[in-house]
């Protein structure tokens, strides 16, 4: 189905945690959009919720809405809900355009089902690797799809936090959120897809930091069949990264590429070195909340139902980071955390 | 301009660890401008220097240097403003505990054990009616009062902002409701209501269309010349600053946080209309007796009201 662009998009989010609140305060701006109805089981967020989206409905059970009720949804639920919350949608008919927060779901088989669900469906579909909007990282792109670097060696790639520094019962909410590996370390695990295809993990490892059982530190490596190599380093016990920070250095035949958050710095072997900064890049968007990326991920799906747009952080593309942590899981012996 | 002094805010950034240039930068930074003490010290040069008033965020730490401030400094104009919630606490505290929900359950725990009566009332009626605006009434009575009691009387609250990811959702949903609610509050506390955003020109827009008065309240926005943060772009939010029917701006990320050097960033501040004053944080001695004694210079050459 595509959408005309003269029509008012009717839009469900699914899950009222932070980032249910984020987009659907950020899918209030946009235009021909209305945000029809909300979902949440908590009675007390559900109440609060009604006094502050007062033109949307409210439900605690998605089973309650129609066929062809909503032509997207935002499913904002934790991990462990993903897979079943989009299998409802999509068999129920209820919409055929998801957007499902990162991870797709929380393990690679349960992301095969929705990838062939939404295959079916013939709607768009995307996952929230918001870092693909991320100016910075835009531009390391667009430089190594003009292979800059010429010929790649191999990369370093983080993902730190401080969100359970210093925590020292492991916490409920550690669990929830899919242990480090899938909160944090997918959105480098993405970019890495993004920015070099298909890799394949060769050793890893997990650590316990806060409690026995929690996963706390994950390192592992993986490498590319032409020979690129890479190391993945993930921890959300980083006392000194005080938001969360994302980021890769690039080596290659002809220089080294280092981008996070925050900035690219390019060292060519020859010719010169550049530094920019997220000023540097146009970072403004037409209504910031959170980080710019948030507006920019929102605005590239809508627009894509409408057919105006591409979309590459697509189910497909996330299905490849579930089987990346898959693998990192089974290199442990760990199995599906 | 409600005086013949332009407000000049030391901001608390750099006491958070907090840099919008760089979180590299923000690490290898010195770990003193942490400290309580001197993050005081600071405080205190830059007042010595020209800023009059202290914003920050309503934390542990910002509420530690009001405490160390109140035992340094005697009755004096210093003016605060504070900016609740301090966001990046309670999501941090919701990712621990439990999500929304768990911080609701974390707040209102708070706010019992502080035997704040008006907090508690207020916090009841608005859970019994599910009132928003009731609840936001507890949330800044339980604020207010941690304030005061760690300034203990030795400095004014003027102002008391509303968050930018509060006043940004609070845009995006429409709340004019909420809006204006927040503000007949704080009025009849005597404090001046403030709005910190990174959307000017959509908040103008916005607070235009629902009948709020710009001269009851300030408007905290980045203006730079880098253009940072100021969306959707510059020219748009110089544009609403220009249609502003009052002085009600208070600049911050003039130096597009660290991006531009102090002359260029203080030219560009010190040409724009409607500003009623400026907020910078610095994290050295030095830097807050340049950059304030600078600031100073140019604002009141700069803004013909102030002269």
């Amino acid at each position: 189905m595509t959408y005309s662009g003269n029509k008012i998009l009717r839009v469900g989010v699914v899950g009222l945690g932070k980032m249910g609140f984020m987009h659907a305060s950020l899918l209030s701006v946009l235009p021909n959009l209305s945000l029809r109805v909300l979902c949440d089981k908590s009675w007390v967020i559900g109440n609060i919720s009604k006094r502050l989206f007062s033109h949307s409905e409210m439900v605690n059970d998605i089973g309650k809405l129609e066929e062809d009720y909503l032509d997207a949804v935002f499913i904002t639920t934790p991990i462990p809900s993903h897979f079943s919350v989009a299998k409802a949608l999509y068999s129920q008919r209820i919409t055929r355009n998801l957007f499902v927060e990162k991870t797709l779901a929380s393990n690679f088989n349960e992301a095969k089902e929705l990838c062939r669900l939404a295959e079916d469906s013939g709607g768009v579909n995307m996952v929230g690797y918001h870092k693909r909007f991320s100016v910075t990282f835009m531009r390391a792109k667009d430089l190594l799809d003009e292979e800059i670097l010429g010929e790649l060696d191999s990369f370093d790639a983080y993902g730190y936090s401080s969100d359970f520094s210093g925590v020292n019962t492991r916490s409920k909410m550690s669990g929830t959120r899919g242990g480090v590996l899938k909160d944090l370390g997918s959105h480098v695990v993405d970019l890495a897809l993004w920015f070099f295809g298909d890799l394949q993990v060769d050793s890893a490892n997990i650590e316990s930091l806060n409690d026995k059982g929690s996963e706390d530190h994950v390192y592992f490596t993986a490498k590319r069949s032409d020979g690129l190599r890479g190391c993945f380093d993930i921890s959300w016990c980083k006392k000194e990264y005080r938001m969360p920070e994302w980021g890769l250095t690039i080596r290659g035949a002809k220089g080294v590429l280092a981008v996070n958050d925050d900035e690219l710095t390019l060292n060519l072997i020859e010719g010169d070195s550049r530094k920019w900064y997220r000023h540097d890049l146009n970072d403004n968007v037409a209504f910031l909340l959170g980080a710019p990326e948030y507006f920019r991920e929102d605005e590239s799906f809508i627009k894509s139902i409408s057919g105006n747009n591409y979309i590459t952080s697509t189910f497909r593309s996330a299905a490849n980071v579930d089987y990346v942590i898959d693998q990192v899981y089974t290199q442990c012996g760990a199995g599906e955390n | 301009m409600n005086n013949n002094q332009p407000i000049i805010l030391v901001g608390d950034n750099p006491f958070h660890g907090i840099s919008h240039l760089s979180q590299e930068r923000s690490r290898a930074r010195d770990n003193a401008v942490r400290k309580i003490d001197h993050a005081a010290d600071l405080v205190l040069i830059s007042l010595e220097n020209g800023a009059n008033g202290f914003m920050f965020s309503v934390s542990e730490t910002s509420l530690s240097i009001l405490r160390s401030l109140s035992r340094r400094i005697g009755r004096q104009d210093l003016k605060l403003y504070a900016i609740v919630p301090y966001m990046y606490e309670y999501v941090r505290l919701a990712t621990q505990i439990g999500g929304i929900s768990g911080l609701a359950r974390r707040m209102a725990k708070q706010i019992v054990l502080s035997a704040n009566m008006q907090a508690v009332t207020s916090g009841m009626k608005g859970l019994i009616r599910m009132d928003p605006s009731a609840l936001l009434e507890a949330y800044l009575f339980y604020e207010i009062a941690r304030i005061k009691s760690s300034i203990r009387g030795q400095a004014n609250l003027d102002s008391v902002m509303l968050h930018e990811v509060a006043t940004e959702m609070l845009l995006a949903l429409n709340l004019d409701w909420l809006a204006k609610s927040y503000i007949d509050f704080l009025m009849k506390l005597g404090i001046k209501p403030g709005f910190e955003t990174r959307n000017f020109s959509y908040l103008v827009r916005k607070f235009t269309e629902w009948n709020i008065d710009f001269n009851t309240i300030f408007i905290a926005a980045p203006f730079n010349k880098a253009g940072f943060q100021m969306n959707p772009s510059r020219r748009e939010c110089e544009k609403a600053l220009k249609n502003l029917p009052t002085s009600c701006l208070i600049a911050f990320s003039i130096l597009a946080a660290g991006y531009l050097k102090p002359p260029e960033a203080m030219q560009y501040i010190g040409s724009l209309p409607n500003l009623e004053g400026v907020a910078v944080g610095v994290s050295k001695k030095k830097h807050a007796h340049e950059t304030f004694s600078l600031l100073k210079k140019k604002l009141v050459q700069c803004l013909p009201a102030h002269m």
